[in-house]
């Protein structure tokens, strides 16, 4: 049941497996990780600034999330994501424009601005808000997926991401177990990124593979290598395609790192080494898929600089755009808050 | 559920004295005896309410005789009359527990069927799913915190515990910390009205064990021998500091979950009949004559025994007065505070 596919291709490999996927898709796919890795460093910036509160780093994610979105139906799936899904929610649609006006905090994000940095949402694509909570939004994703079932529409299927932190939590395992009996259309991908915030991994769990709890609880799992970008989009789409087709759940571990703190407001200087951080970033994902790409003659090499300077100018737009619209205003605090604009405070 | 041979030439007594498996059909008969003296009680309206754990005979006595007085702790849930009484419990102090009366170790303020002892290491627990687990673990990492040596936390749970949250995050707690813990899951195929078959998507509890990096062992649970041996494996595992095991005995609920419940709403009395075939009761007595241990005779005289026991507790319990109103805050607050005063 386990693949655990190889680190990117060396430069000479004559052929790389691309899993059906078409130069053009795999320029997408790479593209999107470029916009991801792109959009977090000015998540960064703008708060170092002082002009946005919060950002979160998703640095090292970036193959796990454009590969599985690469394997999102948009219009059919339901992506009910984590915090650190910014790339995912890009690749199933969501523009840097619409990320930025929830980093902003601006009054015409999705969420009018209410909504913590980075806990995007949008009916339109299908992605669920985004709560802080850890795991509270498995018991969610499940029930869309009851929802699916139940109304006996095939063909759909609900992508839930997190961490291997929320692994531990009791609603996890209730989600898993549920999806489980009731056989549900619901992939769970876990973005294994050896910490959470400043607990490693060997202090989450006794064993490091997430994946063999599948057998635990009877359903199909796997691990697949989370740099690896066609691999994760393989891996998600086998998942996804059962569960559309009825036979029930799936549990797919990414292997990844986290190359940056856990947030801007986290400090990982007080509780892992400049060391192990720089030993792992010979695995980033991001200059990794550029080398396999141009190795294989996908893209060339000046095709990819353009393509950098391309989402680069994409996102000072939408930066300067974003910046330059309304906060929410103070009488709208309760627009949305109760059905037909009822004030209660007032008789 | 496969039904062991009684016509074994051999019985691996797995280390155990004659007087070892006297005390283990004593118990089993006495919890069969207690568990239905608490439904007769019930149903002549003297106590409000019994839970039912026939079924869960062998599991229990096995487990009791592998928990080591005055050092162990055990972290039962409502269904563990057998495993009380086992790590002595006095058939007196259940009765107490269910006539609610005011000299219950809970001062007849818990709910029947839910004992305490300090003096045995057994934890208050609560009617909650899993509640407890944590609180197991908690006891077993202070175990380790303070370096006691020796000394681990035995645990149990039904099928439909598993499902929860807590249970999960114990698990994995317990592993992390490779704590003196042993989770002992009582496979009695239904959790009230839910079978297992609608409790999880794969029937074998154990199997969770390789995931949060712990040894897991399945057993018969019908099987007192058997029973013992799993447990008491594990518990030395865990005692010698070789960290937490997740342990299943299979066995079968052959009432219905309490008092009240129905059981006939929600399965056959086929069912039910077909696995009273496995009945550990009469079989663990089957085998003790078989073999020598006891006659036809000693297991009459005992059954008696047991039943004269189970009518003086019942008849002393019934005696002793409720807790009184006007103590209705005593234990709750420290001192005799009251705070409306």
């Amino acid at each position: 049941m386990a693949t655990q596919s190889k680190t990117p291709l060396k430069k000479d490999e004559p052929s790389f497996e691309r899993h059906g996927l078409t130069d053009e898709r795999l320029v997408a796919m790479w593209r999107i990780m470029v916009t991801h890795r792109t959009l977090e460093s000015r998540g960064f910036a703008l708060n170092r600034q002082g002009k946005i509160p919060f950002a979160s780093a998703g640095e090292g994610h970036e193959a796990v999330q454009a590969g599985a979105a690469m394997a999102f139906e948009r219009g059919k799936d339901v992506l009910v994501p984590y915090y650190r899904d910014v790339g995912l929610a890009l690749g199933a649609g969501l523009t840097p424009y619409e990320v930025l006006l929830s980093l902003f905090g601006r009054a015409e994000d999705h969420s009018g601005g209410r909504q913590f940095p980075h806990h995007y949402a949008s009916r339109r694509l299908g992605i669920q808000t985004i709560s802080s909570v850890i795991a509270a939004q498995l018991p969610h994703a499940v029930g869309t997926a009851y929802a699916m079932r139940y109304r006996g529409e095939r063909e759909r299927a609900v992508l839930t991401t997190f961490g291997d932190g929320c692994t531990s939590e009791g609603e996890w395992h209730e989600s898993l177990n549920f999806a489980a009996v009731h056989r549900l259309p619901v992939v769970f991908l876990c973005e294994n990124n050896e910490w959470a915030i400043s607990t490693p991994l060997t202090r989450q769990m006794a064993q490091p593979d997430v994946y063999i709890r599948a057998a635990g609880y009877g359903i199909d799992g796997a691990a697949v290598d989370g740099m690896d970008p066609i691999a994760c989009y393989a891996a998600v789409k086998r998942g996804l395609e059962r569960a559309r087709s009825g036979e029930g759940p799936a549990l797919v571990e990414a292997k990844c790192y986290r190359f940056l703190s856990h947030t801007t407001d986290d400090d990982d200087r007080t509780y892992r080494s400049r060391e192990e951080v720089e030993a792992r970033r010979k695995d980033d994902p991001v200059p990794g898929f550029e080398r396999t790409l141009i190795a294989n003659g996908v893209i060339s090499a000046e095709a990819a600089e353009a393509l950098k300077r391309s989402v680069l100018e994409e996102i000072n737009a939408a930066t300067d755009r974003a910046e330059s619209m309304p906060y929410p205003l103070p009488q709208d605090l309760f627009d949305r808050v109760y059905a037909d604009g009822w004030q209660p405070w007032r008789s | 559920m496969a039904k062991t041979d009684t016509k074994t030439a051999s019985l691996d007594r797995h280390g155990l004295s004659d007087d070892q498996l006297r005390e283990i059909l004593r118990n089993m008969l006495l919890q069969r005896q207690l568990d239905n003296r608490g439904f007769q009680l019930n149903r002549q309206g003297k106590v409000p309410f019994a839970l039912g754990s026939e079924g869960h005979e062998a599991l229990q006595a096995g487990a009791a005789m592998a928990f080591h007085r005055g050092r162990d702790v055990l972290a039962p849930y409502y269904r563990d009359l057998g495993l009380a009484v086992g790590i002595g419990l006095s058939p007196y102090e259940i009765m107490l527990s269910i006539f609610a009366r005011a000299e219950d170790h809970n001062g007849g303020r818990q709910f029947p069927n839910h004992y305490s002892s300090k003096r045995a290491g057994l934890m208050s627990f609560s009617s909650i799913l899993a509640a407890h687990i944590p609180h197991a673990v908690g006891a077993a990492y202070a175990l380790k915190y303070r370096g006691e040596s020796d000394r681990a936390v035995l645990c149990t749970c039904g099928d439909g515990t598993t499902s929860e949250g807590e249970w999960h995050e114990s698990m994995n707690f317990a592993a992390i910390h490779k704590l003196p813990f042993v989770m002992l899951v009582e496979n009695n195929q239904w959790a009230i009205s839910t079978p297992l078959s609608k409790q999880m998507a794969q029937p074998e509890i154990w199997k969770r064990a390789a995931g949060y990096g712990m040894p897991g062992r399945r057993f018969n649970g019908f099987d007192p021998l058997e029973t013992y041996d799993a447990v008491n494996e594990a518990m030395d595992r865990a005692r010698s500091g070789g960290g937490p095991s997740l342990i299943e005995g299979t066995c079968y609920r052959y009432l219905a979950h309490s008092t009240d419940d129905n059981d006939m709403t929600y399965r056959t009395r086929e069912e039910v009949r077909e696995e009273r075939k496995n009945d550990p009761v009469p079989r663990f007595e089957a085998i003790l004559i078989e073999h020598g241990v006891m006659s036809a005779q000693d297991v009459e005289a005992m059954r008696k025994d047991v039943l004269r026991e189970t009518n003086e507790a019942t008849d002393a319990a019934e005696a002793m007065p409720y807790p009184q109103a006007a103590d209705l805050y005593t234990h709750v607050y420290e001192g005799a505070w009251q705070p409306w005063q």
